[in-house]
């Protein structure tokens, strides 16, 4: 593993940095999300570590897998130690591994603290200083976002860049086989949850029907979707992800067939009433 | 300000705010009070955008589209309710707002659902080694879609005037069946993703913690920060128990 090992430079770093803060979401997308922000930023690190054509471009199609995770609190840190790793010479698989095993668990975190705490305090505190009339609140919002965004994500990525490389430089050569089972299996247990979390479907089809208790006369109503949740939460989202990856695994169809199917059931079950 | 001029710098600041939410996230334009603020400052009455961005962040607060889900289009709705409202027409730029926000949420689905295209570009960039491409399509094309979402709608709005953007809130209402099957595509979409994720993990070898992490989080109702907790738990758990046996 350490002869492949090459040294990341700090105009490196700043170059995945500045790239990652442009356009981390650009090109955001239904299908892998924040994918090509995530593969634009590592291209500079990727050419690097791996100089054989052949091998880059097996990185390079590594880095388009799904991704999604906070771009605040999260995404830098994976960034950096993902930057770590690939100097260390990790294989994709740990590679891939650890970024499925973080992110889930980043972005709980990310929008939960940044999103949901910080950003609403500010804006509440920016929005009574704009109704009284005052211009200063929505440019102390603006101060209030630039100032610690801008130092929140670059710490975080030289941070964990700088943990990476250590953690991985005291780890003996057996490690990376466990760290990459470490985070294959944080990953399944986190995609069971996140899955069901993010891909929504249910049903608003209810039927009633009257029927007669002790000679009076109720209308019973039965909703299907609650009928659905008595079997188990979240049934639809499960099934219609596993028809997806039932057709790409087994049935080898592309992710273009799996998306057309996939707008057309949603479009049709939802314009009908079937779904929702 | 002829109202095609005020359209085109409208749209141009929709356009930017959008760009930051996606990238730098320098400014966080995307919120109402924020998106409000700089309408007001291009339509010439700053104190519209402040009450119409107050009022619409105070709706909004909290609101974020976590993990991609659609939400209100407040963005729009505040570059728009400024607009109307302005020089002392706060109630019907208010008016205006929420509606056009509601009816906008289809928009960023668009968007989303065009931006697929990108990362089957990005593939074959990839399968082909080309940097260079890939790097233009970034630099040029990847913030088109989102942009135009937003620009289009608040360019359109501005040139044609308050009857046209009455004329399509109604023709939304008349056939609300289109809006409903936006929505649903767009809530499903993401199942690609994880299957595309699940088809390069090893599912077969390990489906206890694929269907484990499905019942922390559907039947326990576990958060997101509690369920990665336990993956790390159960994982270390794993290793140790199998070193053990190991050493046995």
């Amino acid at each position: 593993m350490t002869d492949k090992s090459v040294k990341i430079e700090k105009a490196d770093l700043m170059k995945s940095f500045w790239r990652f803060i442009l356009a981390f979401q650009f090109g955001w997308n239904y299908e892998r999300m924040q994918s090509v922000g995530y593969c634009f930023a590592m291209l500079p690190i990727l050419k690097k570590t791996h100089p054989d054509p052949d091998d880059f471009k097996e990185a390079f199609i590594a880095n388009l897998n799904f991704f999604n995770t906070n771009p605040v609190v999260g995404a830098p840190l994976i960034l950096g130690a993902h930057i770590a790793l690939e100097e260390a010479g990790a294989s994709i698989d740990t590679t891939e591994g650890f970024k499925v095993g973080l992110m889930g668990p980043m972005a709980g975190i990310g929008d939960t603290v940044v999103w949901a705490l910080y950003n609403s305090i500010i804006f509440s505190i920016g929005s009574i200083m704009a109704l009284s009339g005052n211009v200063f609140g929505p440019i102390l919002v603006i101060l209030l976002v630039f100032f610690p965004y801008m130092a929140v994500r670059y710490w975080q990525f030289m941070w964990a860049y700088e943990q990476g490389a250590n953690l991985l430089s005291s780890l003996g050569s057996g490690a990376f086989a466990k760290i990459t089972e470490f985070a294959t299996i944080v990953g399944l247990i986190v995609v069971g949850g996140f899955a069901p979390s993010i891909v929504s479907l249910s049903t608003p089809i209810q039927f009633s029907k009257e029927i007669e208790i002790g000679g009076e006369v109720v209308t019973q109503v039965v909703e299907i979707q609650a009928q659905l949740d008595a079997i188990m939460p979240y049934l639809l989202p499960m099934l219609i992800t596993f028809l997806a990856y039932w057709l790409l695994k087994k049935k080898n169809w592309n992710p273009i067939q799996v998306i057309y199917l996939l707008i057309a059931i949603g479009f049709i079950g939802g314009a009908v009433g079937i779904f929702a | 300000m002829s109202n095609i001029l005020s359209a085109l710098l409208l749209a141009l600041w929709a356009y930017l705010c959008m760009t930051d939410m996606l990238g730098t996230s320098f400014f966080m334009g995307f919120r109402p009070l924020i998106a409000a603020f700089g309408a007001g400052l291009i339509v010439g009455d700053v104190q519209t955008g402040l009450m119409i961005g107050g009022t619409l962040e105070l709706m909004a607060l909290g609101v974020y589209n976590y993990g991609g889900a659609s939400i209100p289009d407040f963005t729009v709705g505040a570059i728009l309710g400024t607009f109307f409202g302005k020089g002392g027409n706060y109630e019907v730029g208010i008016a205006l707002a929420i509606p056009a926000a509601l009816l906008l949420t289809q928009m960023d689905v668009i968007a989303g659902m065009i931006n697929n295209v990108f990362v089957h570009k990005a593939d074959k960039f990839a399968e082909a080694g080309d940097v260079k491409g890939f790097d233009r399509m970034m630099y040029l094309f990847s913030h088109v879609p989102y942009g135009l979402s937003r620009g289009l709608p608040v360019f359109a709005a501005v040139a044609l005037g308050e009857p046209a953007v009455k004329l399509v809130g109604t023709f939304f209402d008349t056939y609300p069946w289109i809006s409903n099957g936006i929505n649903t595509a767009g809530g499903i979409l993401p199942a690609l993703g994880f299957a595309m994720l699940l088809k390069i993990m090893p599912v077969g070898k390990f489906p206890a913690f694929l269907i484990l992490g499905f019942v922390l989080y559907a039947f326990m109702n576990v958060p997101l920060v509690g369920l990665a907790l336990s993956a790390v738990a159960v994982s270390l758990i794993y290793q140790y128990t199998k070193n053990q046996k190991m050493e046995a």
